[in-house]
């Protein structure tokens, strides 16, 4: 019967599948349904779940159920907690979902639906869920061990400490552009500021009740949380509107920028109890709510695809950023096909907690079908906006203007007709003053969403609600990021500092602390200011830097997949992790020379770098630099940012070297000789 | 839900092969309910101070216990205390 079944609804889902494909494909000339893409999307993660990730779980892996698991062998309650393998592919799913799946695409939309839905597709079955998976399940053969540790052991101490210090350049380059995206979604935002910054009493008050007035009492904690931010959302309503609150929080970039530094600082060195465990707690329920939300919305609404299948960006003349489809694309849209960061969770704490060998498929592979899925709806919540209202907010101001005149000039040139009228109108619906150059994705993921959930509840005059609501959820789990994210940097410094001078490595020596804690913040705080005051908008450099950080990070992954899967003497199948390996450092290496060497100014650092220097060498003023220091700046700030890219490239190359010799001398051997935890390994007596 | 803890009070919310929640009668209520508790605290990563307690009942019988407030802050210190990697 169950196989009856199985022969029967394989079939329909992939005839279902191709149908919607055919759909997108084929409806040129009018504008499709959003469902169409959803449901292809849909239909791709299950096909690729039930046949690719079995035939990885039984003939590449060979996972083995009666193995035991960390969880069970170390349980001791606390860390190490055997879990219901459903409640753990959603916490799994909670850890990995963050911005970038919601980001990237929503830049990427610059070239149409179907450039972006192709590649998240692709590299979610062939890179990203392998990735996730395969990793997991390394760590999991080797007691939960963390991808530096697991990278030491399987390559050597020197490719080990070299993936630590990309780690580290990697998060705070990910912290500067995730900051930015906060600061370009609240600049002159009095509602939005309002409301994010009342989380921060919000989350106070919880914190002290679950400490003194209800000890442990998270739930009860979180649920008047919850009803709180909904209070202040509304209530940032009335502030925005009220002449003596709203100049109070009608921040500049600059100032914001300054705010989220004095912010880091001061919450990476609160206790966690206080601030950073309730704010956790509320921007998961957030985050897990409003996607499952947009997920049903989407389907409710139907919307239409307003952007068309392709635009004249693939050129790589577009506005939001910069060069050609190949290899661009792939950077910018990062976590929602292939996203390096996940190896360090999937190495993190969920391999304590897999009760069982078969689970891993579920949660590794699966989970990371689901943070495609957030990527697609992001993207289809940017295409579903008017084209020339996209391209209002993702612009840069010194392309489109500071007006809604201009802005609908310049873009309707470019062949998406749009009024000022409309533009003004988007901005008044919203509750906002102006969506002028609003990039960063954050803001047209709320303008889209707030569309789509409008639509479904509340109608017109809920869209600022809605939108301001989709603002708010971005930034909490942006500013829980910043705040974790400055806390794992500093130890981070602080271990590396610990062996040029010892007491800077205590990490229970106040000064030491703030000095670890002082050098994180500014470091990520230097590229965020920098990114705010950036004539091109910033976004545009520091999202494609992180971009190409990230999928380096993943391809270091994969490269330790590939060499325990030699080790393993499973070589015959290495071509699952060998191909998308190859495929991100093509990508990514073509991708970070060109940014780095480019001759086109919007293109590569150095000839920007060039550009503004030179000129401002013999005194002339480039526009939009005001001064001639600030040329300087402009020219510094590009040289520093061909530096970092060209650390990623030399980073990314040294890996490779390395992961090549042992793999070769893992091949001659006769045994397999990865450093894998024996199966029969006791339950007791061994350290946890 | 862990594996020792399926047989005992804690019951499962979903069994290995993914029914969900088939306990029926009037005990079956609560005992729902309760595992639903858990489920979701810990697919939140809240700390959950009953696991802990029939952790060490099964684990370590007659050993002292933490007690709530103890327990609730060793919980979130070993979260959070060395920050937590965040996903971007």
């Amino acid at each position: 019967m169950n196989r009856l079944m199985s022969l029967l609804l394989w079939p329909a889902i992939a005839i279902i599948g191709a149908f919607s494909f055919a759909a997108l494909a084929l409806g040129r000339g009018e504008s499709v349904n959003a469902v169409w893409l959803v449901t292809a999307a849909l239909s791709v993660y299950l096909i690729a779940y039930r046949f690719y990730s079995k035939f990885i779980a039984e003939k590449v892996l060979q996972v083995d159920p009666s193995r035991p698991t960390p969880a069970i062998r170390h349980n001791d309650g606390l860390d190490y907690v055997p879990t219901n393998k459903w409640v753990l592919y959603g916490h799994h799913f909670a850890a990995i979902a963050g911005a970038g799946p919601l980001v990237g695409p929503v830049l990427a939309a610059q070239m149409g639906f179907l450039p972006g839905t192709l590649w998240i597709l692709a590299g979610v079955v062939t890179a990203g869920a392998v990735q996730d998976f395969i990793v997991l399940f390394v760590s999991v053969r080797r007691d939960g061990k963390s991808l530096g540790e697991m990278i030491k052991m399987e390559l050597g101490p020197i490719p080990g400490s070299l993936a630590l210090v990309g780690v580290l350049a990697i998060m705070i380059i990910i912290l500067a552009v995730l900051a930015l995206v906060v600061v370009k979604a609240l600049t002159g935002s009095p509602w939005g500021l309002f409301t994010i910054f009342a989380t921060i009493p919000i989350a106070l008050l919880m914190g002290c009740y679950m400490r003194f007035i209800r000890p442990g009492r998270v739930g009860e904690a979180s649920a008047f949380g919850v009803v709180l931010l909904l209070v202040s959302i509304f209530l940032g309503r009335v502030v925005a509107e009220d002449p003596a609150w709203a100049p109070l929080f009608t921040l500049s970039g600059p100032q914001l920028a300054w705010a989220l530094i004095l912010y880091g600082a001061i919450a990476a060195s609160l206790p966690v109890w206080l601030m950073l465990a309730p704010r956790d707690y509320l921007s998961t329920f957030l985050k897990i709510g409003t996607i499952v939300a947009l997920a049903i919305g989407i389907y409710y609404v139907a919307p239409k695809l307003a952007m068309p299948a392709t635009t004249r960006f693939l050129d790589g003349s577009g506005p939001v950023f910069s060069g050609k489809l190949f290899p661009f694309l792939f950077i910018t849209i990062a976590c929602g096909a292939v996203s390096g960061f996940h190896a360090l969770i999937s190495s993190g704490t969920t391999p304590k907690m897999v009760e069982n060998e078969s689970h891993m498929r579920l949660i590794g592979f699966g989970g990371m079908l689901a943070e495609s899925f957030v990527a697609v709806m992001a993207l289809t919540a940017a295409c579903v906006l008017d084209p020339g209202i996209y391209f209002a907010m993702n612009a840069p101001g010194a392309i489109i203007g500071t007006t809604a005149a201009n802005a609908a000039q310049v873009i309707s040139g470019w062949g998406f007709t749009i009024t000022p009228d409309m533009i003004t109108q988007t901005a008044k619906d919203i509750g906002e003053t102006s969506i002028l150059s609003r990039a960063g994705g954050a803001p047209t993921l709320a303008v889209g969403m707030a569309q789509i959930l409008g639509q479904a509840l509340g109608g017109k005059s809920m869209e600022a609600f809605w939108y301001h609501f989709a603002i708010l959820f971005e930034a909490l789990f942006i500013l829980t990021a910043v705040d974790a994210g400055t806390r794992v940097g500093r130890f981070m410094i602080q271990d590396m500092l610990g062996h040029v001078y010892k007491p800077l490595g205590n990490t229970e020596y106040l000064p030491a602390n703030l000095v670890g804690t002082g050098l994180c913040v500014a470091l990520w705080g230097y590229f965020l200011y920098q990114g705010v005051v950036d004539p091109l908008g910033g976004i545009n450099t520091l999202w494609q830097l992180f971009g190409v950080g990230n999928q380096m990070l993943a391809g270091i992954a994969l490269l330790l997949c590939t060499t325990v899967l030699v080790k393993m003497k499973r070589q015959r199948y290495v071509w699952v992790t060998l191909v998308p390996t190859a495929w991100l450092l093509i990508t990514t290496l073509t991708a970070g020379v060109q940014k780095i060497f480019d001759s086109d100014p919007k293109v590569g650092f150095l000839a920007l770098a060039h550009k503004f220097s030179d000129a401002a060498a013999q005194g002339t003023l480039l526009a939009p630099a005001k001064s001639i220091a600030e040329m300087q700046r402009v020219a510094f700030n590009n040289y520093l940012d061909a530096v970092v890219c060209g650390f990623f490239v030399v980073l990314v190359l040294a890996m490779c070297v390395f992961a090549l010799k042992i793999g070769l001398q893992a091949l001659k051997e006769a045994r397999p000789t990865a450093h894998e935890i024996p199966p029969l390994a006791g339950a007791q007596g061994l350290p946890a | 839900m862990s594996a020792e803890s399926s047989q005992g009070d804690a019951a499962a919310v979903v069994d290995g092969d993914g029914s969900p929640l088939l306990i029926t009668g009037q005990a079956g209520l609560q005992r729902r309910l309760r595992s639903l508790c858990t489920a979701c605290r810990q697919l939140f990563g809240m700390p959950d101070y009953e696991r802990y307690l029939a952790h060490a009942a099964e684990r370590h019988p007659g050993a002292s216990v933490l007690t709530r407030d103890d327990y609730f802050v060793q919980a979130i210190e070993r979260k959070y205390g060395k920050g937590g990697m965040r996903c971007c």
